[in-house]
Order: structure tokens, then sequence, then C-alpha cells
């Protein structure tokens, strides 16, 4: 069925087969893993076959947060879409609203002003370096007891990212869901400030970062229950679609942020970290050098960022105040999974509301990685290899 | 497609348990003279231990989850108030309805609820959990848990602060000491009434014309947005190989069904390693262009890896029961992918080796992103 440039574990492994197919007589047991467990970061479910506790066969299920939110966006304006977004990737809201609006802004062919761009930047470095954060404190709980109690590195990484979700509610007013951008430019602009007080948050992540890289990278325990645990290769990875972290541990040089430049990217240095093992040790690696790498940008925006106004036009206020005759566009950005995106088809209907709208989820494609990878591992390897591809059901299931 | 037809009838459950608990021996004991004195006391010693050692299990599907990991991490740390998070129904006291409810995860919540010891509370933690929020006019969102479940403290928020879960936890405890109960829950069919007769009025009350001195600036795209999305090999490959002489002005090239699976394997070859998207649209009758007929159009993307990295699109255009051939063979992530624009749009993906349902459960009818199947249309009853 498959043709041709095939990976060697793609070539082995069919995820399609029937499990009678694998081994008629072997005794397997059937494991319901999720939709309700907390290792699944979400509504996650899928059927591990063991036979003692090795898995031979993982079947992925998904839709347990299926919440329509593509339809919900047809109905809606293009004005009204962003707040929609921002629950997809819960734990980036900043960079799906960046997705969003810049979808919009390709098609209205809109000029984003210098500023607003460099505030963008800021935003997306910062959202990234809460988003790692809150993946390693719940990927070192998925370990379980044997860092420190499992919830030691959870305490203190939580800690770190309330930081950080101190300096958005001060820009925009929530913690959480912010609805800062907008079609062409920002709503918020740093307040007086804010500048010092993110530097400030950045020292004190930057300085207890090497203590985490201790407690988790230089960790004998840690190291054994990923070393060569949930190994992806290069060729498989990139049969699967998957972007990101994932897929430079495996060995990709591939970050849009350098190869496709978007926001202030263009007129900064970014370094991209990869790593060649491609397990899940090696995406704890990239995902440690992505957070250094993020609060480099983070200090180098600060000290660049340029005077002017944050949008484009007269901020818009009315849910009908754009319209798009027709025209079709992707815009893929570097999303803290991967590449997120967003499809858009204007006209229709109406000129204020999209035709169609599809969000790229990067977190989709991880999880397609799952019938692949988990052959072969134990059961408590499962929960080290689901955390280290870091999902988030909210944009899986949209 | 009726109306009636795209609403999954589900059948409604009642809930028994919504009556406050009382242990089988506890009227026959209460005749017994002077022992209801005792157990006053025990009462009250059984409730301060309650209420102080609230064991939250944590139902968090979505956004809400994670302010309730904050919640109980260092800030905000809930152990101080003797709650801790139990990972199992089993253990729990309190279930945190965090999240959206779809009607998919519904059954299991009801499930879970079920297996947590008598006595328990429920806490609907933000919008989602206590009305559905702005999904709940849709076809896979349950609008309110309390639906489901005997609700006793709702927590509004989108998602509420770590400290408004704390906030709402305080005034259960205040709720346990006073032994109220919580109603009974919503009736499914009366709350579905409810709902499509505020969808109605809603429907009236839009307008999407700005009225008086509020008309501002519009935004508006310039009539002819041509595609410039279009590298150079990409553009030799398909003049040269494909015979495609002139690009339409609102979207990506138009390649026959016939021709598109050979295009998607010279594209690999030459560099586009990486599946982006595969978008299937149900296009009526005149919409995108007057002169259209109704049909399907399926649009593909893939990247190049790289400096200078760009996508590759194309689209396929199918009448109404035509069909699309696979990409599976030549790129695993198709997988997904099709399987989702089936479920949702309705293309059928010729070769696909597993070509069924992925985010609605497998027996639901109807593909709710096709033009004809209604935005409001709430799952009615739930369970």
């Amino acid at each position: 069925m498959t043709e041709g440039l095939q990976s060697a574990r793609r070539g082995a492994i069919d995820p399609h087969l029937s499990i009678r197919h694998y081994d008629a007589d072997a005794d397997l047991m059937l494991l319901h893993f999720g939709p309700q467990h907390p290792s699944t970061h979400g509504v996650f479910r899928m059927d591990l076959y063991l036979d003692g506790e090795v898995i031979v066969k993982a079947t992925p299920f998904l839709g347990y947060l299926h919440r329509g939110v593509e339809k919900l966006c047809e109905k809606l304006t293009y004005v009204q879409q962003t707040p929609v977004v921002d629950k997809n990737d819960y734990v980036s809201p900043m960079i799906n609203e960046q997705a969003l609006n810049m979808a919009f802004e390709k098609l209205l062919k809109l000029e984003v002003p210098r500023r607003a761009r460099w505030l963008r930047t800021l935003l997306a470095e910062l959202q990234r370096l809460a988003s790692h954060l809150l993946w390693l404190g719940t990927f070192t709980l998925d370990l379980g007891g044997a860092l420190g109690g499992g919830s030691t590195l959870f305490l203190h990484c939580f800690r770190e990212r309330e930081l950080i979700l101190d300096l958005f509610e001060e820009l925009t007013g929530s913690r959480f869901h912010y609805n800062t951008h907008t079609i062409g430019g920002n709503r918020h602009d740093l307040p007086a400030g804010l500048a010092a007080k993110v530097e400030v948050a950045l020292a004190a992540i930057a300085a207890r970062l090497g203590e985490y890289e201790d407690l988790s990278l230089g960790h004998a325990i840690f190291q054994a229950r990923t070393k060569g645990v949930g190994t992806l290769d290069s060729d498989l990875a990139l049969e699967l679609g998957i972007t990101g972290p994932i897929l430079r541990a495996s060995g990709v040089d591939h970050d849009l942020r350098r190869d496709a430049p978007y926001h202030a990217y263009d007129e900064l240095t970014v370094n991209v970290a990869t790593e060649h093992a491609g397990d899940c040790f090696a995406r704890a690696s990239v995902r440690f050098a992505e957070m250094r790498e993020s609060i480099r940008l983070c200090r180098a925006v600060l000290e660049g960022l340029p005077e002017g106004p944050i949008a484009a036009s007269k901020a818009v206020r009315l849910p009908t105040a754009v319209k798009i005759a027709s025209g079709q566009v992707y815009v893929g950005i570097e999303g803290p999974r991967g590449e997120i995106g967003t499809f858009v088809i204007a006209g229709g209907d109406t000129p204020t509301t999209p035709y169609r709208l599809k969000i790229r989820a990067p977190s989709m494609h991880a999880l397609a990685a799952i019938p692949y990878v988990m052959p072969g591992a134990t059961l408590s390897d499962a929960v080290a290899i689901l955390g280290s591809l870091d999902p988030i059901m909210g944009e899986v299931d949209r | 497609m009726a109306v009636s037809d795209t609403r999954r009838v589900l059948p409604v459950v009642r809930d028994e348990s919504a009556l406050p608990y009382e242990h089988p021996l506890y009227r026959s004991l209460l005749g017994v003279p002077g022992l209801s004195v005792a157990t006053a006391v025990l009462d009250q010693l059984l409730e301060w231990g309650a209420r102080n050692s609230l064991w939250v299990f944590p139902m968090a599907t979505s956004c809400c989850g994670i302010e309730l990991m904050s919640a109980a991490a260092s800030r905000v740390d809930l152990d101080r108030m003797g709650t801790i998070v139990r990972a199992t129904p089993r253990q729990a006291d309190v279930m945190v309805i965090a999240g959206t409810i779809t009607t998919k995860m519904a059954p299991r919540v009801k499930a879970l609820w079920d297996q947590m010891p008598e006595p328990k509370w429920a806490v609907a933690m933000g919008s989602c959990a206590i009305s559905g929020d702005f999904y709940r006019n849709l076809y896979p969102v349950v609008p309110g848990i309390d639906t489901i479940l005997p609700v006793d403290v709702y927590i509004p928020g989108c998602p509420p602060n770590p400290e408004a879960l704390m906030h709402g936890l305080l005034r259960l405890q205040e709720k346990i000491k006073a032994r109220t109960g919580a109603p009974a829950p919503r009736d499914p069919v009366l709350a579905a009434a409810q709902l499509a007769a505020a969808i109605a009025v809603s429907s009236n009350d839009r307008s999407d014309e700005p009225v008086g001195e509020e008309q501002e600036l519009l935004v508006q795209a310039p009539d002819e947005v041509p595609f410039t999305e279009i590298a150079s090999d990409y553009d030799t490959i398909l003049r040269e190989q494909f015979a495609v002489g002139e690009f339409p002005a609102d979207g990506a090239p138009i390649i026959p069904a016939a021709r598109h699976h050979e295009l998607a394997r010279t594209l690999r070859a030459s560099g586009y390693r990486q599946l982006v998207y595969i978008v299937a649209t149900h296009c009526k009758a005149k919409a995108l262009g007057k002169t259209s007929p109704e049909r399907y159009e399926v649009a593909y993307g893939l990247r190049s890896l790289g400096k200078g990295s760009n996508v590759a699109s194309w689209r396929v255009q199918l009448e109404p029961g035509a069909s699309v051939p696979s990409l599976v063979g030549l790129f695993a992530g198709a997988d997904f992918q099709e399987r989702e624009q089936f479920d949702l749009v309705g293309v059928r993906f010729d070769g696909h080796p597993d070509l069924r349902r992925i985010m609605l459960a497998d027996d639901y009818e109807g593909h709710p992103l096709h033009k004809d199947f209604p935005a409001d249309a709430p799952c009615a009853p739930w369970r």
C-alpha cells in the first residue's frame, strides 16, 4: 500500500491491521487508556494491546473534545473569531490569535506596523516559554514519583509560569484568553513599566532554568525513563507531517521562524536547536534549548522595540467592519508544538464571514505517531512518550 | 437535509442520585430514644471532617483544567484547605467539572460521577461547564453539565481564576455545613426547548448592518486578490508536467482528480516532504463563483523544508458523490486528516485503509460542515 521513500519503521508497522493479525494465540490484554486519565493531557483515549507489560499495538481515538469550532467560525464575522481560537491550543492562546489574524491580514493585503510586529514577537516568545514550562511541569509529573516526589518540578514550573501570566494579565486584563490581537495590529500596547517587569521575570526564569535542567535532563532516573524511549526517525516524522520540537528532535533542521520569517524574525537571528536521537530525551533537550532561545529573543525584542502605532488602522470595533470579497489563503507560523496554521476561504454568502475556516493543529499530527512509536515500549513508557509529544486536545479536536 | 435529521436523539437517563444521601439505617435509628442527640453530634463531626478534607476529582477536559492545575500548584495551593487532587473517582468527594463537555464525553462523565462514593458534591467550573459557553448552540456540546448531574456550586469565568475556584470551594464548605443539597439536574428535554427558544430570539435580533454614528472605518479587501503563493520550482512542475497554463485568481491551481496523486508524488520527490493540510469544503451551487454548480473542493498543501520554506498547494474539485484518491500511501499523516474531512464534510477518499469517523461518534448521522447542516443545531436531548 505504501509507496517508496518509506521509513523502515513505517514499513514494519501497519496501524490498520486487525489485532488478530498480530498473533492469534497470544494472550493479549486490551487496556483502554483514557479518555479521563491524568496523563492523557486532556481527553485523549488510546486502546493498548498488551503482552505482559509490553505494548503490541496502540490505536488512538480522538474527538472527546470536538466542539465544532470550524462550524462556529463560519457563523462569526472575521472580527469575532479571535476569542474563539484562543480556546483551541489553550496553552498558547497568543500564537493561535496570531496565526488566525495573520491569515486575514494576508487576504486583506494589510501591512502591520513595525511596532506591532515586534510586540507580537515578544508575546509569541513569552507564550512559548510559558507553554514549554507547563510542558516540563506536567511531563515530569507524568514520569512520576522517581523525580523528587513527582510534583517538585511541577510546582516549580507553575511558579515561573505564573510570572509570565502576570505580565499578560497586566497587558491584556486576562490571565488566560487574551483577545489582544486584531486584524491589522494589536489592541494593547505595553503599559509604562511593563518592559522592566518582563526583564525581571526573564531574569528569574533564566536563573532557575539551569536548576531545572539538572533536576530533569541531568537526573539519572529521568535519563533511564526517556533515553531510547519512543524513538521517531526523521523520515517517519516528515511523513506524518510532524512539526516543531518533535521534528527537530528527530534531526530535521526546520523552523518557520528562521526559514519563512514573519513578525520581526527576519530582523532577528533565530538559533534553531536540533537533536538526532529522536527519543523522549531528545525532545526534552530541544524544548530546553528553545526556552533559552526564547529568553534571548525576548531580551533582543525589548532592546530593539521600535516606537510607533500598534495597529494599521483605527481599532476595529464593529463586528462587520472587515469585508473580504473573495480569496483563499493559508498561513502557518511556528507555535510551541509546531506549525499552527489557518486556512481560510473568503467570499460565499456574506463578505463579513469566512466560507470555510480550517485550523491546522500540530498536535493532531503528533498524535498520528502513536501507532508507530508505541509498539515495543512498556506501559510505563506509554505515559512518557505521550508526555513528550505534548498534545493539547483542544487544538486536536477543535 | 431537515433539521430534525441532523439531531442525534440520545436516550435520556434520569439521575436518581439527585436526592440528598441518606443511609438505609438512618430512619430506623432516629426512632431510638435519645439516639438522635448523639447522632447530631456525630453528624456535625462528619460534616466537619468532610468539609475540611474535600478531595477533588479533576474532570478536566480543556482550558479550565489548566487553571485547576494552577490552583493546585505553588501560588494558590489548594492543599492549604485540605483539598488535594485525586485522579480516581473512588477516592474523591468533589467532582470539579473544568471544561467543555461534549456529547461524546458526557456518558463518561456520568459513569465517573456514578463511581464516586456518597456523600459527593459537584462543582461546575467555567462557562462551558455551566452553560456550554459560545459552543452551546453547536452540534457536539452539552449546554450545561447540570443536565447530567446535580451541581452544587457554579463558578463563572472563562476560565475562572484560581482564586475564584478557591472561593467556590469555600462556598461549598459553607454549603456542607448548612446541609443544603444540590437541586436535581435540569430536565434535558425542557432545557433543549429553552435553548431552542433562545436561539430563535437571538437569530431574530441579529442585524449585520452598522447603525447611526457607530458606522466606522471599514477594512475592505481589494476586489481582485491575486493568488501569488506559487514558488518558482512548483510553478515549473505545474507548467511543464501538468500543463497548467492559467492560474485561477481566487485560489490554488485546480488539478483533475485523476492526476492529483501523481502531482503529490512528484512534489514529494522534489523536496515538498511535509504534509501541511487537507481541507475539504462543501460549496453550494453559485457559491464562490456565480455560475458554479454544487461541488466539493479539496485543498492540499505540502511544505518544503529548510531556508525559504514554502507551501505548494492545489485543489481538486468533485461533484457530489464523487471521491478523491487518498494520499495515505504517500504521507502517513494523511490518515487522520482524511478521516477528519470525511467525518465533518463528507468527502470520500479512495484507497484510505480505514475511512471511518474520527471526531464524532461512530453512529452519528450527517456531516456538520456540510453547508446544509444548520449552524444552530444543538444536540438534544442529550444524556
